[in-house]
């Protein structure tokens, strides 16, 4: 019953004075906007991410070899397609085997330059990384050395640009032997296991790249694992089988686990700046409510002076105080997590992620918005409370 | 009759950082039940601290307060809310009324913090109206009324929560001397016919005189 009126009066107060409440609530609003937003759009991007993952797998394991630094590059114990084939058994968890190589070259259509790279790939290749043909075929373990390539999407928006030729069945030239084009590959989805991208590149078989330059060599291998099959035991596996058959090389591994913890790292990073400016705001803010509830002590005195008189409690003042500032701080909150969900809409939109509403942000918003205005309208609630009756009701 | 409101040897000194002032020296006096008196004085004799004592707005500096046979001078602030709240309604020379709050919520505002339901509270408030003949602006402001429409709007509200005895300071002091006579025959009604308490402060001989009892005040004592 007390707190409803409480309510009431706190309301007809601050509607009395609209500006003066609006600009109070504006760093509530501000702080409250930036936590919600901030929370909202990691949510986001998470949610993101991980659908992202899912679409490419979650269950792939990226090698990458090195040389020793003492070792001369191009030394002659380079891993051998069969040997970077054999990983595959080195561990029943494993499913697909995809090596690669990519190396830089001249490359020329018709007479035109064609800007890319060269990828030496398996057919697995395009299993493991998802490539799909929007013409011809993808590159076969029986192409073996055969001068046969698939050109990326990238590179096939080029020839058509340059020479309006369908390029299926064309011959490009790379470096100084010519290829017959036997695929078209659709735009690719960029993936964070592969070091390079399938669109601007051409693609042939391994061994030919391998032939068509002495420093080309397999130094990548991406492998793909069974679903919820431990990737730690698995990348153990596959380095004491490297090591056996390759000495003297050094072997980095990269995890699907690796890459959601970098991410995690990061967006904490962010999160922890955009909370540092939630938190900055929103004490700002309180301080601005705290300001105003003072004002508003002076300019009530009498009216303090007038419900004592006619029996209120200090504590009753006290009340009607406090709710006036954390409604005025709730009122804030409300807006804050209006404007912070529309800022995380336009996040969602301008990255053209999905947007998904998350309940959390909101409530989290809308306590700290309250416990702000408790926090900072105490003191002035306090104030109030302890004023002389003969003296507030004598002020003008 | 019983005595409401026994005074013995209050005095009340105001301290600045300069000197001390003695506004009440060693003031003595009883209130009846059933009794309308009036306490005059010129401006400065300590009339208004006396009854901001009497109403426990302040605190007297020594000896002793009885208010209904019970010595009040070292009750905390809460229970002197509680009794104040309970047993005493306060009409002011300026109506003190809250200018946000319409006529009927202003009268209803002790009742709430009598802790009432809205509905019984609202019902009470409106009768507290018609008897001082204000029903039918219940739901004007206080700036939509004349001065003697905002006094009796005021007694109401003191009259709201039936307290024992009513404080008046200087009520009639902001009304032009018609207005005042009708306010001082509402107070002569509340007093015969309902038997109220009623104690006055004023310095106009109008008003005391109409009161069964007059004390005067003279440099902060009994004349």
């Amino acid at each position: 019953m007390k707190w409803t009126m409480h309510v009431n009066e706190g309301l007809l107060n601050l509607f009395s004075a609209k500006l003066r409440s609006i600009l109070a609530l504006l760093g509530i609003l501000v702080g409250t906007a930036s936590v919600v937003a901030m929370m909202s759009g990691g949510e986001l991007a998470t949610n993101e991410a991980l659908k992202q993952f899912k679409t490419l797998g979650t269950d792939l394991l990226a090698v990458n070899i090195s040389e020793m630094s003492e070792q001369p590059v191009g030394s002659q114990n380079n891993l051998s397609l069969q040997q970077a084939n054999g990983i595959l058994s080195s561990d029943k968890n494993i499913l697909a085997v995809a090596p690669y190589t990519q190396l830089y070259s001249p490359m020329q259509f018709n007479g035109h330059d064609i800007n890319g790279s060269v990828l030496g790939v398996t057919e697995s290749f395009s299993k493991v990384t998802h490539v799909e043909m929007a013409a011809g075929r993808f590159i076969s373990d029986l192409d073996h050395y055969a001068a046969f390539c698939v050109i990326g999407d990238e590179v096939y928006q080029q020839i058509k640009k340059n020479t309006l030729l369908n390029p299926l069945g064309q011959q490009i030239q790379i470096g100084k032997n010519i290829f017959t084009i036997v695929g078209i590959a659709k735009p690719w989805i960029e993936n964070s296991f592969v070091y390079a991208s399938v669109d601007h590149a051409v693609l042939l078989p391994v061994q030919a790249t391998l032939i068509l330059s002495k420093y080309s060599n397999i130094n990548n291998i991406i492998v793909k694992l069974a679903d919820h099959s431990a990737s730690d035991a698995v990348q153990i596996n596959i380095e004491n089988y490297l090591r056996q058959v390759n000495p003297g090389k050094k072997y980095f591994f990269r995890s699907a686990k690796e890459l959601v913890a970098h991410m995690a790292k990061q967006s904490e990073i962010l999160t922890v700046f955009l909370g540092l400016i939630g938190g900055v705001s929103l004490l700002v803010g309180g301080i601005g409510v705290m300001n105003i509830m003072l004002v508003s002590v002076v300019e009530r005195k009498r009216e303090i002076g007038i419900r004592l008189a006619v029996g209120a409690t200090r504590s009753d003042i006290r009340s009607l105080f406090l709710t006036e500032a954390v409604m005025l701080a709730a009122a804030g909150g409300l807006l804050g997590i209006i404007i912070g969900i529309a800022i995380a809409f336009l996040i969602a939109l301008f990255w053209q992620w999905e947007f998904t509403f998350f309940l959390l942000p909101p409530l989290v918003g809308f306590f700290v918005s309250a416990i702000t205005g408790v926090f900072f309208g105490f003191y002035p609630a306090h104030k109030a409370s302890q004023l002389d009756p003969i003296q507030a009701l004598r002020s003008e | 009759m019983s005595s409401l409101i026994k005074l013995d040897k209050v005095t009340k000194i105001y301290l600045s950082t300069a000197n001390e002032y003695q506004a009440l020296k060693g003031v003595s006096l009883q209130v009846d039940r059933g009794e309308m008196i009036s306490i005059v004085g010129a401006s400065g004799s300590g009339k208004s601290t006396l009854m901001n004592i009497m109403g426990f707005l302040d605190h007297c500096t020594s000896g002793n307060y009885f208010f209904d046979n019970q010595d009040v001078s070292h009750l905390n602030s809460e229970e002197l809310s509680s009794i104040r709240r309970q047993k005493i309604g306060f009409v002011f020379q300026s109506f003190f009324l809250l200018p946000r709050l319409n006529a009927l919520q202003n009268v209803m505002l002790p009742l709430f913090y009598h802790g009432e339901e809205k509905e019984k509270s609202q019902q009470k408030a409106l009768n507290m109206l018609h008897k001082v003949g204000m029903e039918n602006f219940s739901h004007h402001k206080p700036n939509q009324l004349s001065g003697g429409q905002q006094q009796r709007v005021a007694i109401a509200r003191a009259l709201a929560g039936d307290p024992e005895i009513i404080l008046a300071d200087e009520l009639t002091g902001s009304l032009d001397s018609k207005t005042g006579r009708e306010i001082m025959n509402l107070f002569l009604y509340l007093n015969r016919e309902e038997n109220r308490t009623i104690v006055i402060v004023t310095h106009d001989p109008q008003v005391s005189r109409v009161c069964q009892r007059i004390i005067t005040i003279k440099d902060g004592c009994v004349a």
